[in-house]
């Protein structure tokens, strides 16, 4: 009995700093949308520019990782990566792929740029910026520092600024396709008549909308708004049929 | 002719509906005041309060519609009373859990309780269930008395008939009365949307039971939700115009209505078109299929034409140059169809779009739908309610127009509504307890309005009292 104790509290103890603290996120795909991204200095491989020559010429994405990563970053661009490839789409827009860790240079972001085989592909732009904190404190990206784990503690975030410097869609966690179709929507000032929610439990709806053809079909939830009428048709129907027996012509007088 | 068990529930209802009415009408005075700083609330409140006035006034205002097709289809065939009398214990219940989940429990997600307000709980826990048990034992009440009522119609009457298909050929051999007609129309239309509430609760329950597990679609409850509640508001403006139908002309001593071929046409047509009128209310949801605001828009002036043009046109060849027996009842349907043209005027004009981006939710949406409540099917109730009263005392028609009670009515009333009408058109928006900062030296249209109600209201109680004593005849009587 006590040395199941004891193994169960040196375990606790051992396992204790390897335990990632809950970190609460505050970010939201609806806070800062419509807000002016700040025009930050961008040091990339093409050189130093500020961020407003970049996105008056084209939209951009930004993708927010860090090359020391070993969770959700590598992983996400790779994904970011196929989802622009199998879209395959003629829109104009860059990617940003902006580092927000202090420790990062350009020269690391250049490993990651040709590693990743990205080199060759021109929307990508692999940067730094000195400006790091601003960006995070307007979009209320925070960060934590795991100090065990030597990590950052992170959302995964893509931003889409279009040719005003709007950010005008905000996109956290992993994406699917459709989410990339309307993400490139957003930047293009292209009018997105739905934006589902990522709910599974949402059962019935009037309608569903798919971003790749901008086309709505009817779903379940037209056929509730059409129940009343059918049920109504069917109780008048019903008691039309139950009182048949009592007419014969002419039994209705005024 | 209605039995002793008839008259004594129509006579029942008529009071309950009556002193419901007068403190529904203390509550909007209330809120209008509050609105012109004349008085303070606190916000919650505010909305407790127009949550409570704005279901009792739907409420009651069907009921009476409910009980006067009841009385007068009586003459032409048999209801059993017991399903009125269903209704009301039910009603009450209703009521009941309605208020308390209001002033008690501070429920105030506002009359249309539009999801996901009523999730969203900023009051007692318990007042969300109770609230939506209370409109679904009102919504059971009322579709068990308008099923109840339809089946005794179409028990002597075939569903043709009632809808007076037969007067679309030469020589119908059988006239249909155009109270049945409207009464078959009305019912109709009330189960649909009975129906819908019956829908939308159901969904309202199945995400509250579910805790979490499941969540409805809020583009569907909205469409559901105005599908019930602008269907309902109508349809119980109709029940009020089957009475004008019926008892104006024999108030007036004149010869009834008839059915004719493009009364049955207008009628048939209303039945179809006041079903798909509701989409008006999502013209700002832009998220809504084109295709649905496109029927919102020309269903809005198809349902209301028919019925309008036809009756107005009636009662305007009933009343020109002809001598006429005027008294308190045919005053009322008279100054009813008055208001209900005023308003659904009003109305036309919301529901076209191109308004509508002006005047969505703004002050012009009380007016309307107040002035062809307050000022027309409130009016046609009232007409009912005095002509039944003289009936339970077999007093003859009501002699003697009290023309100062009549002016305060119409003063007060359309005064009242005015005050909304001009708030609308400066775009102050409605469903606010204080004005916002933008209209403070528009407050006064708000005290001015509350002042015009109270006018209203004193003659209201007038018109009460009047028929109190004669009501409660009908519980002596053997």
């Amino acid at each position: 009995m006590l040395k199941s104790i004891l193994s169960l509290l040196i375990l606790w103890i051992g396992i204790r700093p390897y335990t990632i603290n809950a970190v609460e996120y505050n970010l939201s795909e609806e806070q800062e949308l419509y807000q002016t991204i700040p025009n930050l200095t961008i040091q990339s491989t093409f050189g130093e520019f500020q961020l407003s020559e970049l996105y008056h010429q084209q939209p951009i994405i930004i993708a927010y990782i860090f090359t020391r990563c070993s969770g959700i970053c590598y992983p996400y661009l790779l994904q970011l990566n196929d989802h622009i490839q199998q879209l395959n789409t003629q829109k104009k827009f860059k990617i940003l792929v902006l580092s927000f860790d202090p420790r990062d240079q350009l020269a690391d972001m250049q490993n990651l740029q040709k590693n990743y085989l990205m080199n060759t592909q021109k929307e990508w732009i692999f940067a730094i910026t000195p400006d790091i904190q601003k960006l995070n404190s307007s979009i209320h990206f925070k960060p934590e520092w795991n100090k065990i784990q030597e990590q950052y503690d992170h959302e995964s975030v893509l931003i889409g600024v279009n040719t005003e410097g709007y950010i005008s869609s905000k996109k956290i966690g992993t994406t699917d396709l459709k989410d990339i179709q309307l993400l490139l929507k957003d930047i293009h000032n292209e009018f997105v008549i739905s934006y589902p929610l990522k709910m599974t439990n949402t059962i019935m709806s009037c309608f569903t909308y798919d971003p790749a053809t901008g086309k709505k079909k009817p779903a379940l939830g037209l056929l509730i708004l059409l129940l009343p009428a059918v049920l109504t048709a069917i109780i008048v129907g019903i008691i039309v049929l139950k009182n048949k027996k009592y007419h014969h012509p002419n039994r209705a007088r005024l | 002719m209605a039995s002793i068990s008839l008259k004594r529930i129509t006579s029942t209802w008529i009071i309950t509906v009556m002193v419901l009415f007068v403190i529904a009408i203390l509550f909007g005075i209330t809120m209008r005041f509050n609105q012109g700083k004349l008085i303070q609330i606190s916000p919650t409140s505010f909305y407790s309060i127009m949550t409570v006035h704005g279901l009792t006034m739907i409420g009651i205002w069907s009921v009476a519609g409910l009980a006067a097709i009841h009385y007068l289809l009586s003459r032409y065939l048999s209801i059993p009373t017991s399903i009125s009398v269903f209704a009301f214990i039910f009603t009450v219940l209703g009521v009941v859990m309605l208020w308390s989940s209001a002033f008690i429990g501070e429920f105030h997600a506002g009359w249309t309780f539009l999801y996901p307000l009523p999730f969203k709980v900023a009051w007692k826990s318990w007042a969300t269930p109770l609230f939506l048990s209370g409109l679904a034992v009102l919504g059971v009440a009322w579709l068990v008395w308008s099923v109840g009522i339809l089946y005794q119609i179409l028990k002597k009457y075939t569903i043709t008939q009632t809808l007076g298909w037969q007067h679309f050929s030469t020589n119908p051999s059988i006239e249909t009365p155009p109270l049945i007609l409207i009464s078959t129309v009305s019912l109709i239309g009330i189960i649909v949307c009975l129906l819908s509430a019956v829908v939308l609760l159901v969904l309202f329950f199945a995400e509250y039971f579910s805790n979490g597990a499941y969540s409805n679609d809020p583009l569907l409850m909205k469409n559901i939700t105005y599908f019930f509640g602008h269907t309902i508001a109508n349809e119980t403006l109709y029940l009020g115009l089957a009475s004008l139908y019926e008892l104006m002309p024999e108030i007036s001593k004149k010869p009834k209505f008839k059915t004719t071929w493009y009364v049955a046409l207008a009628w048939n047509c209303t039945l179809v078109f006041i079903l798909t009128a509701f989409f008006h209310h999502l013209y700002m949801d832009f998220v809504q299929p084109l295709g649905f605001q496109m029927i919102g828009q020309l269903a809005s002036y198809f349902a209301s034409l028919p019925a309008a043009a036809v009756t107005a046109f009636s009662v305007a060849v009933l009343v020109y140059k002809n001598q006429i027996r005027w008294s308190l009842s045919n005053i009322l349907f008279f100054l009813g169809v008055m208001g209900w043209i005023i308003g659904g005027i009003g109305a036309l004009i919301d529901a076209t779009i191109s308004n509508n981006i002006i005047l969505h939710n703004t002050l012009w949406v009380p007016a309307h739908f107040h002035t062809y409540n307050a000022m027309g099917n409130v009016l046609f109730s009232l007409a009912f309610f005095v002509w039944v009263a003289n009936d339970f005392s077999d007093l003859p028609v009501d002699s003697g127009i009290p023309k100062f009670i009549i002016s305060l009515l119409v003063l007060g009333g359309f005064g009242f509504v005015l005050m909304f009408y001009l708030g609308g058109a400066m775009s102050i928006p409605r469903r606010f307890a204080l004005y916002p900062p933008e209209f403070n030296n528009l407050s006064w249209l708000a005290t001015l309005g509350g002042w015009f109600a109270v006018v209203y209201l004193i003659s209201i109680l007038f018109i009460f009292f009047t028929i109190l004593k004669k009501c409660l005849k009908v519980f002596s009587a053997s």
